[in-house]
């Protein structure tokens, strides 16, 4: 008698919730994941892969299934590395990791031709932004720039980093990526802190700093969130990709690529998406075309990540300079797009062309892998890393 | 001037639960439920031999959500989360496949509430507030947790207390920042009554097998 009495009172709980009338003034900012979620689509089953804990093995992961183009071939190329995101290399030959939810950064050492993997660091704060330079590994997790100095003679023993830099610490949209520009400095992300919002103006930015921490400077504003980005081996100039807001459908607006020549460029955010689309809250009286459009539309909800030029000697000629963009896939789509890996090939004077490199990680609606990150090796060859099975893959070119 | 969090509301209770069912996961290594009874016996003093605890601020694990209890077991072990008495110790050594089999065991364990039934006042208190706080766009119509957001149905009160008080003090470990979030816009009386209400809600009887929530 009395579990029914509980039974029903947990469906009275739960039918209250369902029919109770909404008050504008109770309300709360709903999870990050579902804010700027219109009415219309409150009954959306849709939200955000959850990453496993577990890595997967090598031999649980079908790499027949990749498709690639004639004379390629992917296979994996270290596993067990749970959430693996970013790649630097160190000066001595050590591929260092850098992860997100696993707050764990790895070393991966090549001993004749089977990797080994350490942990370097744990218990971080998204530790997703890593970049190399004169003998040092230089971190960004959430709140802060690490500097792991003389790392690779430490692999077993690393010395407690040093803090170079203070980030602002909301967690949304800042796992950040990192990376010395030609100029010298580190460049990373400050993401959106919202799906949607008018941001402070220390966020939606790709911003710079020296490596010592001193004279942070904004390089590119109304970037909602970029995670990846390059610098064209020719001209040097930046190159990145961003992630396009949600919920405002399953084709609007795109995930995006864009060239940021200099400095003081504005890209949209929050005010308009994709170059032409005017956000239905903040974009009423703002022209888009007083901002920056995007070089490329990559395709809604794609979740670009990781691009890179390719300045290798082992792919075909035809791919010298091309930008490969990594594509995690959508969450935010009725049905599924987006994880593969995509070319760029830029010319001047012509429209830049997009076209799929390696795909087949999506089967229908299931997924197999999520293409994350591209470093590449001194072979030539594409070390790719898929932070959803914790492996990283190795795509290599035989004619 | 629009503020700065633009909040938007309208989420259904009931098309969520079905939604929340088709939530796809990876599907990890097999992991061994009946390893994990062996494993779990070193965690039965103050876990109870089937995960439902009975110290007053231990919280229990049966019915637990799979990925729940490994993330946490991995944020003990590199001392992101920590506890009394500390756990790190205890868990340093547990490898991924200790993890997977010792949430696996868990996980298929039925739960048994450690509070008095809340009564239709309490939760005539808590609707509003859960419906406010969005708490079961994240922890499920039924409170029973997905993928990797906790059971909080049935739950220990004097832990549901301290873990929110926790959030909202900005002291108590988050594995992406959300529920610290969450916290910020509770009030000691909302988490009160939060608590008080979740703590007594049914927590359904059966375990949760390890396919539930998954593609």
């Amino acid at each position: 008698m009395r579990r029914i009495v509980l039974v029903s009172l947990t469906v009275a709980f739960l039918t209250g919730i369902a029919l109770a009338p909404l008050t504008w003034a109770q309300q709360q900012p709903p999870p990050a994941w579902q804010q700027g979620r219109p009415p219309e689509l409150a009954t959306s089953p849709l939200a955000p892969h959850a990453t496993p804990p577990t890595p997967k093995p090598a031999k649980d992961i079908p790499v027949d299934k990749a498709k690639l183009p004639p004379g390629f071939k992917l296979e994996v190329w270290a596993d067990m590395l749970p959430n693996a995101r970013t790649m630097a290399w160190g000066d001595k030959g050590t591929l260092f990791v850098g992860t997100r939810a696993a707050g764990a950064v790895y070393a991966v050492v090549d001993k004749g031709g089977k990797r080994e993997v350490k942990t370097i660091a744990r218990g971080l704060t998204q530790p997703s932004g890593l970049a190399f330079r004169d003998n040092a590994l230089y971190v960004a997790e959430i709140p802060r720039l690490l500097k792991f100095e003389n790392i690779e003679a430490n692999l077993d023993n690393p010395a407690a980093p040093k803090v170079v830099y203070e980030y602002p610490k909301e967690a949304h949209h800042n796992w950040r990526y990192l990376a010395f520009g030609p100029d010298g400095k580190l460049y990373f992300n400050m993401g959106a802190p919202c799906n949607i919002c008018m941001p402070p103006e220390t966020h939606a930015n790709i911003s710079r700093v020296n490596a010592d921490g001193t004279g942070f400077e904004y390089f590119a504003r109304g970037v909602r969130n970029s995670v990846g980005f390059d610098w064209h081996p020719v001209s040097k100039e930046l190159y990145f990709t961003n992630h396009g807001r949600d919920w405002m459908g399953d084709d609007v607006p795109n995930d995006t690529f864009h060239h940021a020549p200099r400095p003081g460029l504005h890209f949209g955010f929050p005010y308009c998406h994709q170059g032409d689309v005017a956000d239905p809250d903040f974009g009423k009286g703002n022209l888009c075309s007083v901002f920056a459009p995007p070089l490329l539309k990559l395709g809604p909800h794609v979740a670009a990540m990781g691009v890179r030029f390719y300045t290798g000697s082992m792919f075909p000629a035809e791919y010298q300079n091309k930008a490969f963009i990594a594509q995690k896939g959508s969450w935010n789509r009725t049905q599924k797009t987006g994880f593969r890996v995509m070319t760029v090939t830029l010319a001047p004077g012509k429209e830049p062309k997009y076209e799929v490199f390696a795909d087949g990680f999506l089967q229908g609606e299931q997924f197999w892998a999520r293409p994350t990150y591209i470093q590449w090796m001194p072979d030539g060859s594409m070390l790719l890393s898929d932070d959803y099975n914790g492996a990283i893959y190795r795509i290599s070119y035989r004619r | 001037m629009s503020p700065m969090w633009r909040w938007r509301w309208g989420l259904g209770a009931l098309p969520l639960a079905a939604a929340l069912s088709m939530l796809v996961a990876a599907t990890a290594p097999a992991a061994d439920p009946d390893a994990g009874r062996r494993k779990a016996e070193r965690c039965a003093a103050c876990h109870g031999a089937d995960g439902n605890a009975t110290i007053p601020g231990t919280p229990s694990l049966a019915s637990m959500p799979v990925f729940y209890t490994h993330w946490q077991l991995i944020m003990f072990r590199d001392g992101r989360r920590r506890s009394e008495p500390p756990k790190t110790a205890l868990v340093q050594n547990l490898t991924d496949e200790d993890m997977a089999d010792l949430s696996a065991y868990y996980a298929a364990q039925p739960s048994r509430g450690r509070s008095s039934p809340s009564d239709a006042a309490l939760i005539a208190a808590a609707r509003p507030l859960a419906e406010a706080h969005h708490c079961i766009s994240c922890h499920g119509p039924n409170l029973m947790g997905q993928q990797q957001v906790p059971r909080l149905a049935g739950q220990d009160l004097d832990y549901l207390l301290k873990r929110l008080q926790g959030y909202k003090a900005r002291t108590t470990s988050d594995l992406d920042g959300m529920m610290t979030m969450v916290a910020q816009s509770l009030t000691e009386g909302d988490i009160e009554i939060l608590a008080r209400c979740f703590a007594g809600l049914d927590a359904a009887g059966a375990g949760q097998s390890p396919g539930r929530g998954l593609r």
